[in-house]
């Protein structure tokens, strides 16, 4: 403790010689404990219940955040705690008697350093405010995912209806909407997207060809290569590949997108303004791609039957044959079938974007979940999509 | 040279954006356990200067030294040290978004204490008890109130015990009330557990109450105006503008 005095009034002496501002210096007082032991003692506890039914918790040694801490356990609302040789102490000792002392009804912690009891007493004082709820059972959880699920559709038909609104809007001129973001996007969603589509429209066509190829030189219908190729690129895999496609790259992008505005409440921001962000955000969005993916799918189509023709032509056919059998095979019904299914494919891909985006969570794992549910979303209603218009086109024979 | 080292200790500091200084000739002597605030009107590097004494951003020249560290020429270990005893509480709090408010207090604890999960628990629960969010630990950060999440950042601030802590405007945008008892929890943290804490603050009232010392920014000049306890600036013969600007914000 002479040390002690003698550091303070150094630094008092200092004070008067310098141009800086000093005053008295007191070590924090944890510091101080922990400056009068030289070497620690593992922190203890016991427990010891007295004739009228109190129990003493006893607490010794010195207490750090770095070392494992006793456990007890002990019946009983009715405790005193006291410090038998303690030692130093941060906030692991009031740290645990704040958590094994929490639900005691009566508890005397006045036997305790004035400082410790000050700690406890800071956090009981706060906590005191209510009592924390039971969590939720099983039914309860259950019905909870249940009326969410309810909810989550009614939001997606809401959004829906927004959209066709927006769009009715827009048609007659009154929606206010970014049509910045419109060139923007047409750009994004095509020019940008044309080296993946040839890309991945190329192989599809080569691996149809490449299995096709196969199993028709068995029955010496070779030449029918061609038309399983050229047929199933107009029809089906064209539009099915950019839209999946479409899936990927857009409405990750506007899920992410319009998911961090709300995140700034940019889109609170515009409802302030009077501005709808479904027309002002999402109509451009859907737009720009609903225009663009059946042009990339027209693309993917002739791009995967020259895939086609590669394979086939370094097998049995010359470049006569195939061309020939896809012209015949190529109707313009088939191509219109293609057409229309990538309208509703690039639809789909940017709705599912814009409206996970638009109900994302307030965080940055609100923003990723509502970029990956986009993808799953819009994916899935590509797929339910096509299997319906196979039906549909089908029944009217088309 | 004083025999008594201090916490924090900077000398002709020199503090900037992108290579352009924003405030010069910074002279700081702080002893441990005191509650120094930087003030000055917005956009005069506070927050910049409360950066590089924590040792987040270098300084463009000077001395700045922490809990005995000399921050210009520390290796990167020995910066990582003087973090790890360091807390900071940002101006948006800066709580992980994807974390409950536990999990958020747990991480710093799950990182860097050798101690068993329910003992990391129990400090954590501790620690959100102690700033009066024992009832929202299982809550996320976009659930709770503007001050609540300022509370959050100070627990986590907190978790690891440190020697000094860093507030940056941590009563910015509250209401009197609820402004009043952060400036109560700030004064128990510096009494109960001894910390150091430099705090970046507007509010007058605020720095009257809780601050042992004031740094003055004058953005006019680009220097360091005056440092001294925050009741020498309501005297008349204090310097000219910190003078101005405490009594024009005590007024408001």
């Amino acid at each position: 403790m002479d040390r002690m005095n003698q550091m303070r009034s150094k630094a008092v002496s200092v004070k008067r010689h310098n141009a800086f501002l000093l005053v008295n210096y007191s070590p924090p007082k944890y510091l101080t404990v922990r400056m009068s032991h030289n070497s620690a003692r593992a922190p203890t506890a016991r427990t010891e219940v007295l004739s009228d039914g109190l129990t003493l918790v006893v607490v010794s040694g010195d207490w750090t955040i770095q070392d494992t801490l006793p456990r007890i356990s002990f019946k009983g609302d009715k405790v005193k705690v006291q410090a038998e040789a303690l030692g130093a102490f941060d906030s692991s000792l009031p740290a645990w008697l704040y958590v094994h002392l929490k639900n005691v009804r009566q508890c005397d912690l006045s036997a305790l350093p004035p400082r410790l009891q000050s700690l406890v007493e800071m956090a009981e004082k706060a906590t005191l405010s209510s009592d924390r709820p039971d969590p939720p059972g099983f039914f309860e959880n259950f019905g909870s995912w249940g009326v969410e699920s309810t909810h989550s559709w009614g939001r997606a038909f809401d959004h829906i209806g927004q959209t066709a609104v927006g769009f009715a809007r827009a048609c007659i001129g009154r929606a206010r909407v970014n049509w910045s973001d419109f060139t923007l996007q047409l750009q994004t969603a095509g020019v940008d997207a044309l080296p993946i589509v040839a890309l991945l429209g190329f192989l599809t066509g080569l691996i149809m060809a490449y299995v096709g190829l196969i199993q028709l030189r068995q029955l010496g219908a070779s030449v029918y290569v061609a038309n399983l190729v050229s047929l199933a690129m107009t029809r089906e895999m064209g539009a099915l590949m950019t839209g999946v496609i479409a899936c990927g790259r857009m409405s990750t992008s506007f899920a992410s997108q319009l998911g961090s505005m709300n995140v700034s409440q940019e889109t609170d921001a515009l409802r302030s303004l009077g501005i709808n962000p479904v027309e002002y955000l999402a109509v451009p969005r859907i737009l720009a791609v609903t225009l663009m993916v059946p042009l990339l799918a027209i693309f993917a189509t002739f791009v995967g039957i020259f895939g086609g023709m590669i394979v086939a032509c370094a097998g049995d056919l010359s470049i006569e044959q195939y061309l020939t059998q896809a012209i015949v095979a190529i109707k313009f019904k088939s191509f219109l079938v293609g057409f229309i299914k990538s309208i509703a494919f690039g639809f789909i891909a940017a709705w599912a974007g814009c409206y996970r985006g638009s109900v994302a969570q307030r965080s940055a794992l609100g923003v990723g979940d509502a970029a990956t549910s986009a993808a799953v979303l819009g994916i899935t209603l590509i797929v339910i999509a096509d299997a319906l218009f196979a039906v549909i086109f089908n029944l009217y024979d088309f | 040279m004083n025999d008594v080292a201090p916490i924090l200790l900077c000398e002709d500091l020199v503090v900037g954006h992108a290579g352009q200084p924003v405030m010069s000739d910074i002279n700081i002597r702080l002893p441990a356990g005191k509650i120094i605030a930087i003030v000055g009107p917005s956009g005069c590097g506070k927050s910049t200067l409360m950066r590089v004494l924590g040792g987040l951003d270098e300084p463009m020249s000077g001395r700045s030294e922490l809990l005995g560290t000399d921050l210009v020429h520390a290796t990167a270990l020995e910066r990582e040290s003087v973090l790890r005893r360091s807390g900071f509480l940002f101006q948006g709090s800066a709580l992980f978004s994807s974390l409950t408010l536990r999990e958020n207090v747990e991480l710093p604890l799950r990182e860097f204490l050798p101690i068993p999960p329910q003992e990391i628990a129990q400090l954590a629960e501790y620690k959100l008890a102690l700033v009066g969010l024992a009832d929202a630990m299982d809550k996320l950060p976009s659930e709770i109130s503007g001050g609540m999440a300022k509370r959050a950042g100070i627990a986590r601030a907190l978790a690891l015990d440190p020697a000094v802590m860093f507030l940056d405007e941590p009563s910015a945008g509250l209401d009197p009330v609820t402004s009043g008892k952060l400036d109560e929890l700030i004064l128990k943290i510096k009494e109960s557990f001894g910390t150091t804490i430099i705090l970046v603050s507007h509010e007058v009232p605020s720095i009257l109450r809780v601050a042992d010392f004031c740094v003055y920014l004058d953005s006019d000049t680009g220097r360091m105006g005056a440092y001294a306890p925050p009741k020498d600036f309501l005297s008349p013969e204090a310097h000219a503008k910190a003078h101005a600007f405490f009594t024009l914000a005590r007024i408001s």
